[in-house]
């Protein structure tokens, strides 16, 4: 079992592929059929063409700030695959091919980054909560839903996502411990991009990796080659079969690369290097699935077409949300409570007879 | 004498303060090597070094509860909460301890802290960077609350905040970080926390606001102008504690107020204003003192804000009806 | 169809850029996504893609240049034709963005262009930071007021305050309304019942007052009444002459003015009666003007304007006063002034009707004299039973200020005075 074999306290790296995508730990190797694996890489296209074009309409001031995911794709795509519909996805906000594997829409997406509240609702994602900016806060939901997993003896696991920087809050720390005392199936998977906006993640944490963290709070854990797409596959696997039998939580430690910046108003150059990027580029997930794939005879496509196509569709779905209805006076009031107070319908009211007024001086 | 913004307004005071006081240190995240996300630490470790200007993990409790250890121990850190957003796990921290620790101990202890927060809406920001807390900080008895609306006062009531022995919430408005200019003094100088200020008198109205809605404000008043409407305007600086002196002085002389504020209308400032204005100026009434702040809601995202937060034709229209009550 | 591109935010903060490198020209072919620009700014170094496919029509800025957000970087032609409009245009919007920014409402983060700037403050440093706003003198009123004030129409800037302070109270407004000119005409919409037995009448400002009034005075001031009568056959025989002669004239000659005359004179004897007593400041007040007020009988019910400083005032002024005030009183024509300041009230029931009575004070004065009708009844002269023709008296003070012998006193002074009307010039 990769949990017991790859032990966080001896800092132990879990990969299947190298950097050129050549098999090195083949009795870890997964049971993945090969439509799987080529709609793993095609997903993985898709989402790191999408995330290109939403930091290009984000620089053409059509949309605004957007958390770029290039780079993490890989750990995102498997666990998309391993989600089933009733399985929980506790998203942070860099999970974009997890978010669409679930259900989620890129129209959805481009709204919430436009400035719609619609976007993040994820209407036909099963079970898939809102994108959560207080950092870890989010943690402590997925325990929350564990709980009621064991509650009422469902079938159901919880994908729990966080950055490294999410590691030091009290959140963090308090959701692994709650999680792990009762026992939740909540898989934590900490993407591990070694930055916290500027912050190194030698500045973050003291401790040799974050899966130890997992021995501390009494529940499995490993850290595993995030830009590994099979490494993350069986890892994610063997997580979802623990959590989903009962045995509790799981931590995966998925040590990647952002690549890109930390959301569009950062300029990474501010504090690290271009020799570092670079160094890490050799990792990326992309060009390792695809060697991967060539090298076993299964790529068959011209993915410059299908880039184009993907294009095109992204496209479509930001005009889409580009298009979507005019934020009305009621929607500001619409949701705060399930029901509507006195006084709000009074100031809604109030400012209704402002923009009487307002029409009137025209 | 140079030109500054904000921004630089506020950097300029951490610098002389850290050079004058080596038990001034400067901490949170992002805030020493890359110099904030709004780069208003920009420099400050390169010159100060990373004991005394760092970047801490990622942990608004702890901050807050490691600059009150530090406090006690005699140092006066200054630390940052990346955006108003984000300060709430800070609360507990600030509440129960640096609020209370120098009248727990009798004074034996005490907790010389700022926490800086850029704070409000109006920048097309994602959720959680658009709040306006200020009325939560106002309501802890033992804090102090300082809120600047331009580069020569941000300045100096930084430095009287960083040379204050209480706790001092220091909220920037972020909205207008780089949006106005002035020719600031290089040199030291504070001006007094709990002083409000009479930016322009009138007779008709006072009009009280704070931060960024000063601007907005102002440019009311040219509006009321042109509708023969004398209004005073009062930047209010300190939240708490509040001017009471100047606030009622200008009501007795008006008979009317309205405050302007970002933040939800229920238990904020405005609220605490209006009683100060029945409780100063209650036989000069001419009308009912009016708040003009923000729904009882959550801020919009982007798309709805403009419905949100206060314009200056809002203002207006309400400065008007106050004025034909 | 032109499309211009103007330089968008790209960030939180910052929206003034330096292009650093252009990667089109014009009349070159471009398609969406392209890059098309590289600016440099605070934050970030970036490309700029372009957000249409077509070809450059302009392109705005010099390497190196500085420019703000929502200024046009370039031009976009989607048909491939130039025109000089659009470049109007450009101009045109870069003028109304910038405008709009100042406004704050465009963009994310506004920075200040470079030419603007606020001048430096001298606070923190000068040693006075005397911060004084210019005070204006304005009534204070209690809000019920202010809003009574409005509801009847009154300025209540011409109000006089008499509550606590100087403060204009309700009381203060309605005491205005009932002496003011445009007296408010209450609805008067009579509501009948069934039987018609019983009518109900809103009550008007003016019933509504005296009513108030009658309550407060008796509530306060301890109402003590003498009653005396005054033989005044000499003062007939002069009002008989005089009458003719101030007809010619155009005033009427009454009693009135002889007894108002004859309580000024008492009145300066006998301070006492012409106070009053303040105990909230625990001090009585003694006037040294002697403005008396005359009860005047109006269809809208009693009212009391006053002669000012009577003592000053000949028999033939007074005459001429009593006339106007009455006249004035009865076409509602009573002014403020005529209402303000009265020191003591006489009321003069007489003419109508009545011999004595108990009249009630006008609080908060110290008392009131009644002046009942005239007699002719026989009297006792030279110990001889006579005709005689007796006025009679009735004088109300508060007790709490004047004491039996200080009232009788005063009486007496009048009833002198009335017995032998010489002696009102003589003294």
């Amino acid at each position: 079992m990769i949990f017991d074999e790859y032990k966080p306290l001896e800092n132990k790296l879990f990969r299947i592929i190298d950097n050129d995508g050549k098999v090195i730990n083949p009795s870890y190797y997964p049971n993945i059929s090969d439509d799987t694996l080529l709609k793993a890489y095609k997903s993985l296209l898709f989402a790191r063409t999408a995330d290109t074009m939403a930091v290009s309409f984000q620089r053409q001031g059509r949309m605004y700030t957007y958390p770029p995911n290039y780079g993490q794709e890989a750990i995102s795509v498997a666990a998309g695959l391993l989600m089933r519909s009733d399985d929980w996805l506790v998203p942070a906000f860099r999970e974009m091919a997890a978010w669409l594997a679930k259900g989620a829409t890129l129209k959805e997406m481009f709204m919430y980054f436009m400035g719609y509240e619609e976007g993040n609702v994820f209407r036909n994602a099963n079970h898939m909560l809102p994108i959560s900016v207080p950092i870890a806060s989010q943690l402590l939901h997925a325990v929350g839903i564990g709980y009621e997993i064991n509650y009422n003896k469902k079938d159901e696991v919880v994908f729990a996502f966080v950055g490294d920087g999410g590691t030091s809050t009290g959140d963090f720390n308090e959701a692994l411990n709650f999680a792990a005392v009762w026992k939740t199936p909540v898989i934590f998977i900490v993407q591990n991009n070694q930055y916290a906006i500027s912050v190194p993640f030698k500045k973050q944490s003291a401790a040799m990796n974050i899966a130890v963290k997992s021995v501390a709070f009494g529940m499995p854990g490993v850290k595993v080659d995030g830009n590994d797409f099979f490494a993350m596959y069986a890892a994610l696997k063997e997580a979802h079969e623990y959590a989903k039998s009962g045995k509790g939580p799981v931590l995966i430690e998925a040590l990647t690369y952002r690549m890109g910046a930390h959301t569009t108003s950062d300029d990474p150059l501010k504090y690290r290097t271009k020799e570092e990027e670079e160094v890490w580029a050799k990792t990326d997930p992309k060009k390792r699935l695809k060697q991967y794939l060539i090298d076993h005879n299964l790529w068959k496509e011209d993915e410059d077409q299908l880039v184009l196509q993907y294009k095109k569709e992204i496209e479509r779905q930001f005009e889409e949300a580009e298009n979507y209805k005019p934020y009305e006076l009621d929607d500001v009031f619409k949701f705060m409570y399930t029901d509507m107070p006195d006084d709000l319908k009074r100031q809604k009211v109030e400012y209704e007879n402002f923009l009487a007024w307002k029409e009137a001086r025209k | 004498m140079s030109v500054m913004t904000l921004v630089q307004a506020i950097n300029n005071a951490l610098d002389i303060k850290l050079a004058d006081d080596r038990n001034v240190v400067v901490y949170g995240e992002d805030v020493g090597f890359e110099g904030g996300v709004f780069r208003v630490t920009e420099g400050l470790q390169q010159k100060y070094g990373e004991n005394r200007v760092f970047d801490s993990p990622l942990a608004e409790a702890a901050i807050a509860g490691t600059a009150v250890g530090m406090a006690i121990a005699g140092l006066r850190p200054i630390i940052e909460m990346q955006f108003d957003g984000f300060s709430y796990p800070a609360l507990n921290q600030i509440i129960s301890h640096a609020a209370r620790i120098h009248n727990r101990t009798r004074g034996r202890y005490k907790t010389p802290i700022v926490i800086r927060i850029p704070y409000g809406g109006g920048i097309n920001a994602l959720e959680h960077h658009s709040e306006s807390p200020e009325a939560i900080y106002g309501h802890i008895p033992g804090l102090k609350v300082v809120i600047p609306s331009t580069p020569h006062d941000a300045k100096g009531l930084l430095i009287a905040s960083i040379e204050s022995d209480d706790t001092v919430i220091f909220m920037e408005p972020k909205r207008i970080y780089r949006a106005i200019k002035q020719e600031v003094s290089d040199e030291k100088f504070s001006i007094p926390i709990g002083k409000a200020k009479v930016i322009s008198e009138g007779t008709d109205v006072t009009v009280v606001a704070f931060g960024a809605m000063i601007r907005e404000c102002q440019k009311a008043l040219v509006m009321a102008k042109e509708a023969g409407i004398s209004a005073e305007l009062i930047d209010l600086r300190t939240i708490y504690p509040i001017d009471r002196e100047t606030i009622a002085k200008s009501i007795q002389k008006t008979g009317r107020i309205v405050i302007v504020s970002e933040a939800p209308s229920s238990f904020g400032v405005g609220a605490e204003l209006m009683a100060i204005a029945n409780e100063e100026a209650f036989l000069h009434l001419e009308a009912p003192p009016k708040r003009v702040s923000g729904f009882d809601t959550i801020v919009p995202l982007p798309k709805g804000e403009h419905f949100y937060l206060q314009t200056p034709e809002k203002i207006f229209y309400e400065i008007e009806r106050t004025v034909k009550f | 169809m032109r499309f211009i591109f103007k330089f968008p935010d790209i960030g939180e903060g910052l929206d003034e850029g330096t292009i650093a490198e252009w990667y089109v020209s014009k009349g070159q072919q471009i398609n969406s996504g392209d890059a098309l620009v590289r600016m440099e700014t605070d934050k970030v170094v970036t490309d700029i893609p372009s957000p249409k496919t077509g070809v450059i029509a302009a392109i705005y800025g010099k390497v190196g240049e500085t420019i703000h957000v929502g200024s046009p970087l370039v031009e976009i032609e989607i048909e491939g034709k130039f025109g000089q409009d659009a470049i109007e245009e450009a101009k045109k919007e870069t003028l109304e963005v910038v405008e709009e920014e100042a406004a704050g409402v465009v963009g994310t983060m506004e920075v200040a262009g470079n030419n603007a700037y606020l001048p430096s403050s001298e606070e923190g440093f000068s040693k006075n930071e005397k911060q004084s706003t210019t005070e204006i003198k304005k009534i204070i009123a209690t809000p019920v007021a202010r809003a009574l004030a409005k509801e009847l129409n009154v300025d209540i800037n011409k109000v006089n305050g008499n509550g606590p302070g100087g403060r204009v109270t309700t009381t203060d407004v309605k005491k205005f309304l009932e002496t003011s000119p445009q007296l408010q005409r209450a609805a008067n919409t009579a509501l009948f019942d069934d039987t018609e037995l019983i009518v109900y009448e809103p009550l008007s400002a003016i019933r509504k007052t005296i009513a108030k009034n009658m309550t407060m005075s008796k509530q306060n001031a301890v109402h003590m009444s003498v009653h005396e009568e005054v033989e005044i056959s000499e003062l007939i025989r002069i009002r008989e002459k005089y009458k003719v002669i101030y007809a010619e004239k155009n005033v009427k000659l009454t009693y009135l003015s002889f007894v108002l005359k004859a309580t000024a004179l008492a009145l300066k004897k006998h301070r006492a009666l012409n106070s009053q007593l303040d105990l909230e400041n625990n001090r009585m007040i003694y006037k040294n003007y002697y403005n008396i007020g005359i009860a005047v009988d109006t269809p809208e019910g009693l009212v009391v304007p006053v002669i000012h400083d009577v003592d000053k005032l000949s028999i033939f002024e007074i005459a001429q006063k009593v006339s106007e005030l009455s006249e004035k009183g009865r076409d509602r024509k009573l002014t403020l002034d005529d209402m303000k300041d009265g020191t003591f009230t006489i009321t003069n029931y007489g003419a109508l009707g009545g011999i004595f009575a108990v009249p009630v004070i006008n609080y908060p004065q110290a008392g009131i004299l009644g002046v009942g009708r005239i007699l002719k009844t026989p009297v006792v002269k030279n110990d001889q039973v006579v005709v005689g023709n007796v006025l009679p008296l009735s004088l109300t003070v508060d007790h709490r200020i004047i004491d039996g012998g200080e009232v009788t006193r005063f009486l007496n002074q009048i009833l002198r005075y009335l017995e032998e009307p010489v002696s009102l010039i003589m003294e």
